[in-house]
């Protein structure tokens, strides 16, 4: 195999797969990068066995041929290299050489055999999204994936198809997170899929505001193709909870807020949350929110914030952090808040299918 | 990770070993301890002798008396048992700081750190138990706690067995997959139909093969079948409660005879505590019971001082729950833990009652 091609390029092609690549795995053709030489291209693909990712660069092939290389090592050297211009060639032992002007790397690599190749999929149905609204949809849900391993069909974000709509939630039990995408397909393609974390980390990488993505769903895995590159994750097997009875059906009070507004004030008290409780109280009051913290033994702080509120006295405490995250995912100025009592869930809502479930912390 | 030295010792049959010691008529008989001839009881040991017969631990007590008619079942003394096992883990620390008990009859030694090979080491061990409490045990000596628990089993009764470095492989070729963590029925049945009985027959396959089976749990397969494990063994962690207790000869019939029993727990309690957990903070008090037919209560009350006169009223009002004799009485302690703070409150997410529709 032997190709020359630009820095670059291939430089941003290695960044594309890179990531799926563990640092710390047992397995070591999983910290390769698979390259494979054809016509007019190099094809890179990186896995975990749990995710793979394929792009490709623009390469002058001179002889065609396919091997795996130390993915991370490899992306060191060539972002180091000193002319925009590189060759590779690699030989039938798997050993590549790396030329650029006066320097010369040899890399020692695993034969293309080894590497576990992507899964292929059976009777998948397959759609077609705009990029920039799954982008957009990812971005306002996936902060709220359960972390808790115990929990595992949590561990991903639900992404449901129904009645020409795509409903994204993600939650971790203590707040929730929806978005509905309008988009068409028959009504044999409805179903419901888990998208493992790691997968949908990725796939916010590789979208972009502009263009069309193809999701293909198969029995046990998706694929998204976008931007001339593939991503295949395998699904988070499993039922995921029954999220719309969490949803409170009316609010008693709705506040008004300015978005960057709350986040920036609710940030500044959480600075006094002590660790151990970790809780920030927001006392509602007529056109008036207090926000208060206090650390015992270190202080307090406190903020008022003018707001249109005509409802009943409410104070209820919130976790700074549950609260803070869909403030800083959204990019409306106007949200509004939706609050029953200091013991029910609060819902952020704006003027789209957006909505975020958080419950409070009970102050003892 | 430098070479480890890693024993698991292993009592033989621990608490039937104690009451025939205790009890010399009763050597050479089938013999068990648990829960008496009653029909809801089961067995907690039984020794060799009963074993011949088709007689095992957790075995309800009237089929092993069916399989064994002969079978000389005593209740359980665990305060006994208890004070052996401490004989036992302090002649542990006497080669090691590194033992990790797994319960009163097991315990994994991280011996390392002596010079002395493996099975000089055990069979030190094993002389010293019998010498100071005549008791036997078994051990296994392995390069990791994997290796050690399985050999322990080996040359059981009053036996050893090491896997060096170097014999590692073949001892694994033959093991059946079915003796390593995590394999149960069902992944043992699994793995039968591949072909992989044993662990040399599991070795064959590759780590993405394993892990297409199992998902993760075969990255950890691929690594258990060829005996590497790289767990340390961990001296424990901190305790929640504690407690002593003491089961009757001949249960105890009314509240005066169990306050004459309370005074000297209470005294065992606090020297106990003095001993073990002297900072920590006290938040509960309990006293348990166990009544003549085996039903129990706990009766616990927030305080911060273990007195005896707490201990007596919660024991009156434990007694006047049932009119029943007392089998056994415990008591101890139930230590705070950190301040409450603010409790984060759940989304009363159920799981789906609806399975979703097939992709």
């Amino acid at each position: 195999m032997k190709f020359s091609v630009s820095k670059d390029k291939l430089v941003q092609g290695l960044q594309t797969v890179q990531n799926v690549v563990s640092t710390r795995t047992t397995l070591p053709i999983l910290s390769n990068v698979l390259l494979q030489a054809g016509e007019g291209e190099v094809r890179l693909t990186t896995t975990d066995l749990d995710v793979g990712v394929r792009g490709a660069v623009e390469a002058a092939v001179e002889r065609p041929g396919a091997t795996t290389l130390p993915a991370r090592r490899f992306l060191s050297i060539i972002r180091e290299l000193p002319t925009a211009e590189i060759q590779v060639e690699v030989d039938s032992k798997n050993q590549a050489s790396i030329r650029s002007g006066p320097s010369f790397f040899k890399i020692l690599g695993l034969p293309e055999e080894e590497f576990p190749p992507l899964p292929k999929f059976e009777d998948a149905k397959v759609f077609t999204i705009r990029q920039k609204d799954l982008k957009d949809g990812l971005k306002k849900t996936s902060y709220a994936i359960s972390t808790d391993e115990t929990r595992y069909v949590l561990n991903g974000i639900l992404c449901s198809f129904k009645d020409n709509k795509l409903t994204l939630v993600a939650t971790d039990g203590r707040r929730l997170a929806l978005v509905d995408i309008e988009m068409e397909f028959p009504r044999s393609h409805e179903v419901d899929i888990i998208i493992p974390a790691k997968a949908v980390t990725e796939i916010q990488r590789l979208l972009t505001d502009d263009g069309d993505a193809k999701l293909t769903v198969g029995a046990n895995q998706v694929s998204f193709e976008a931007n001339n590159t593939l991503l295949v994750s395998k699904l988070i097997e499993g039922n995921y909870p029954n999220y719309r009875q969490v949803i409170p059906n009316e609010a008693k009070e709705r506040v008004t807020l300015e978005r960057e507004i709350f986040l920036n004030s609710v940030h500044r008290v959480s600075l006094l949350a002590s660790e151990k409780s970790n809780s920030v109280k927001l006392v509602f009051s007529r056109n008036n929110i207090d926000i208060m913290a206090n650390t015992p033994e270190v202080g307090e702080a406190k903020e008022s914030l003018p707001v249109q509120y005509k409802g009943k006295e409410l104070s209820i405490a919130f976790n700074p952090e549950f609260l803070m995250a869909p403030l800083r995912n959204l990019s409306n100025d106007e949200i509004f808040f939706d609050l029953i009592d200091e013991m029910s869930p609060g819902v952020l809502k704006i003027q789209s299918p957006f909505l975020y479930v958080l419950m409070p912390m009970r102050i003892s | 990770m430098n070479q480890r030295l890693i024993i698991h010792l292993d009592m033989d049959c621990f608490y039937a070993a104690i009451e025939v010691r205790d009890a010399p008529e009763l050597a050479g008989k089938p013999v068990a301890v648990g829960g008496a001839s009653d029909r809801r009881g089961v067995l907690t040991t039984c020794n060799y002798e009963a074993r011949k017969y088709g007689v095992r631990s957790a075995m309800p007590t009237y089929m092993a008396l069916r399989k064994c008619p002969g079978l000389i079942v005593l209740p359980t003394r665990f305060d006994v048992y208890r004070a052996e096992s401490a004989r036992i883990r302090k002649i542990f620390r006497r080669f090691t700081d590194l033992v990790e008990p797994l319960s009163l009859d097991e315990a994994y030694l991280d011996v390392s750190r002596l010079t002395h090979p493996g099975a000089a080491i055990a069979a030190e061990i094993r002389g010293r138990i019998l010498e100071q409490t005549g008791l036997t045990a078994s051990a296994g000596i392995g390069p990791n706690k994997l290796v050690a628990k399985i050999a322990s089993d080996w040359n059981k009764p009053d036996g050893q067995y090491e896997v060096t470095p170097q014999t590692v492989a073949a001892f694994l070729r033959d093991l059946p997959v079915r003796k390593l963590w995590g394999v149960g029925d069902i992944s043992a049945g699994k793995l039968e139909r591949l072909g992989a009985r044993t662990c040399g027959a599991l070795q064959a396959f590759s780590r993405i093969e394993l892990h297409g089976i199992f998902g993760k749990f075969g990255l950890e397969l691929y690594d258990l079948c060829r005996g590497i494990d790289n767990r340390p063994v961990e001296p424990s962690r901190p305790r929640k409660s504690l407690g002593t207790e003491e089961t009757f000869p001949t249960n105890l019939t009314s509240l005066q005879e169990c306050e004459a029993r309370l005074a000297s727990l209470h005294a065992g309690l606090l020297a106990e505590l003095a001993e073990k957990e002297a900072s920590r903070e006290i938040h509960k008090l309990f006293v348990k019971l166990k009544f003549g037919d085996f039903s129990r209560t706990t009766v616990e009350r927030v305080g911060d001082r273990p007195l005896l006169e707490e201990y007596r009223r919660l024991l009156a009002e434990g007694f006047a729950r049932r009119e029943q004799s007392i089998r056994l009485l415990g008591l101890g302690v139930r230590f705070a833990e950190e301040p409450a703070a603010p409790e984060q409150l759940a989304l009363a997410l159920e799981p789906s009652r609806a399975g979703f529709p097939g992709t």
